[in-house]
């Protein structure tokens, strides 16, 4: 795995917490911020979509630089998005691993799934959006 | 109508000073809030009545089915699982608790995926806690350690300390120092006046660095410790050596990274280390607005305070085998009722397939990710907006919210009692 996914609270998933179902949520949520040398190195392009990869599944996102970052460390916003990568071990703590989540990045052309595509994979039965 | 010291009911800061003005039934603006009391506030996605999943549709259900269902999967269950409680006030809270020990349920709130293991730590080694008043009127040197204020809590520092004045600092911004460790730089380091940046993983191994410092053993240290240069360290450690009075507040970025509650430990210790030459304090960033809360009132009902299962009769708890990510994984729940929270949003994968395999119900007033999961969802009043009750600053302050119209939605009290009296009935206790 190429990089470490940390996630964390940003002021936009937050105001869009509860209306998960907009586009506005899932475009906070499913934003990946990566480190802009670590873009150039894998030719990927502000706004491109990349297909982020765990042992634990696959999922679509939109890149964003961030020079807050270092190199080799990607964030996204908590949410369904960066949990779908998350895996579900505590070492018994009862916390999964949110901000240590090894990661593949690849670029795509597949496009942003919903929050209830994302539950549907789950198993569930969207109701809206 | 406007209401005046309007508790928001967002985040663990509890804001008491909002203004809020009301229409009828509806939230028209917000003064004195933040973004995200903005959007809590004038929000208006709530499901309009209780829904049920019947095949691959849903149906609108009336209140009376949807509690007569939802007793019914309790009680058929073998291993309940009532998870959540946070978004909710702690009257609420206590019904849910008795619930599930009638049941001999698990019962878990948030802080099992937030500062569950600053609970474990704090089990170990004590908390030498205060007051955000204290904070506020005495501190003239603030650590933010794993935590971005400015994003999750976004008037933590101007109303307790960068921008704060208080009684002994009357010119908080300048005579305030404020130092920001994370592994990024995030908003908060940006104004920050030392930014401490670890390599990820590498909190324990600072603070085990400044602890030795504070020791007197600036002579064991390498030239660096987890990206952080010991020229840095002996500054920082100067730094909160010179405090009149010091307050630390560490966030997820110790609790969910690498050494989890050992990091949390060593914070402490370090807090205690400090004690010996002045005053310090440290505190959680509580940040699930009445997470504090829920551990409250499973506290002083059961003896702990998240993860807690009562399938043996009486209260057992141990991290890691009853907190609700590790019973879900394991796929050893058969029931699952969530209340004011979103674990399809904020668990892991596998947790959200096993919540969609089993009958999970949902008391909410929005649409979330778990909705998509759940069989059954009963919307309520928003406590703090059209319904009342005590909730928990992240200090441990109880603040009684108001109500500031009533609305057509019954609150999580009214709900609860009423499977909590089905329930009884069926068990041959009423």
């Amino acid at each position: 795995m190429s990089f470490i996914l940390n996630t964390g609270r940003t002021i936009r998933q937050g105001s869009y917490v509860e209306r998960k179902n907009t586009p506005a949520y899932r475009e906070e949520a499913s934003t990946l911020y990566m480190h802009e040398v670590d873009m150039l190195d894998r030719e990927i392009e502000s706004g491109d979509h990349v297909r982020v990869e765990s042992t634990q599944g696959a999922v679509v996102m939109r890149v964003l630089p961030a020079a807050w970052l270092s190199r080799g460390e990607v964030f996204v916003c908590l949410g369904p998005y960066a949990n779908h990568l998350v895996g579900a071990e505590t070492h018994c703590t009862g916390m999964p691993d949110f901000k240590d989540t090894p990661v593949n990045i690849t670029p795509t052309d597949a496009p942003l799934v919903s929050v209830a595509d994302l539950m549907e994979q789950c198993g569930g039965v969207r109701y809206e959006g | 109508m406007k209401v005046e010291d309007v508790v928001c009911p967002f985040c663990g800061c509890l804001c008491d000073d909002l203004v809020v003005e009301v229409e009828g039934t509806r939230v028209v603006s917000v003064e004195n809030g933040c973004t995200l009391a903005n959007e809590k506030f004038l929000g208006d996605n709530r499901l309009t009545s209780p829904i049920r999943r019947a095949g691959g549709a849903w149906q609108q259900v009336s209140y009376e089915e949807a509690i007569e269902e939802t007793a019914a999967i309790l009680l058929d269950a073998d291993r309940p699982l009532l998870y959540g409680w946070s978004g909710t006030h702690g009257e609420a809270q206590s019904i849910g608790v008795h619930l599930g020990e009638l049941l001999g349920a698990l019962i878990d709130n948030t802080s099992t995926v937030c500062h569950g293991p600053s609970i474990m730590a704090i089990q170990e080694v004590g908390h030498p806690g205060c007051t955000l008043g204290q904070v506020k009127n005495r501190a003239d040197v603030v650590v933010y350690w794993g935590t971005n204020p400015i994003d999750a809590h976004p008037r933590h520092m101007s109303r307790y300390t960068t921008f704060a004045d208080g009684f002994f600092l009357t010119d908080a911004f300048l005579e305030r120092k404020v130092i920001v460790v994370d592994v990024r730089k995030s908003e908060s380091a940006n104004i920050a006046d030392e930014f401490v940046k670890i390599e990820p993983g590498g909190d324990y191994a600072v603070l085990a660095a400044l602890r030795a410092i504070v020791r007197g053993k600036r002579s064991l240290i390498p030239s660096f410790v987890s990206g952080v240069s010991r020229e840095q360290l002996f500054r920082v450690a100067d730094t909160l050596l010179g405090a009149k009075f010091g307050a630390i507040f560490f966030g997820l970025g110790l609790t969910m990274s690498r050494g989890r509650y050992k990091n949390v430990r060593n914070a402490i210790e370090l807090t205690a280390e400090l004690n010996r030459h002045t005053k310090w304090t440290i505190s959680p960033m509580r940040g699930h607005w009445n997470v504090y809360g829920s551990n409250e009132v499973f506290t002083w009902i059961s003896g702990y305070p998240y993860a807690v299962d009562f399938a043996r009769g009486i209260a057992f708890y141990n991290p890691g085998e009853t907190t609700s990510v590790d019973v879900l994984r394991r796929g050893e729940c058969d029931a699952c009722l969530v209340v004011a929270s979103d674990p399809g949003a904020h668990f892991p994968r596998a947790c959200a397939e096993h919540l969609a395999r089993i009958p999970t119900v949902q008391i909410d007033p929005h649409v979330n990710a778990t909705t998509h999961l759940a069989r059954l969802q009963i919307p309520v009043a928003v406590t703090g907006i059209d319904a009342e009750g005590t909730a928990y600053r992240m200090d441990g302050v109880p603040i009684r919210t108001r109500k500031l119209f009533t609305g057509r939605y019954p609150s999580d009290t009214d709900v609860l009692m009423k499977i909590y009296d089905r329930v009884k009935e069926e068990k041959g206790h009423g």
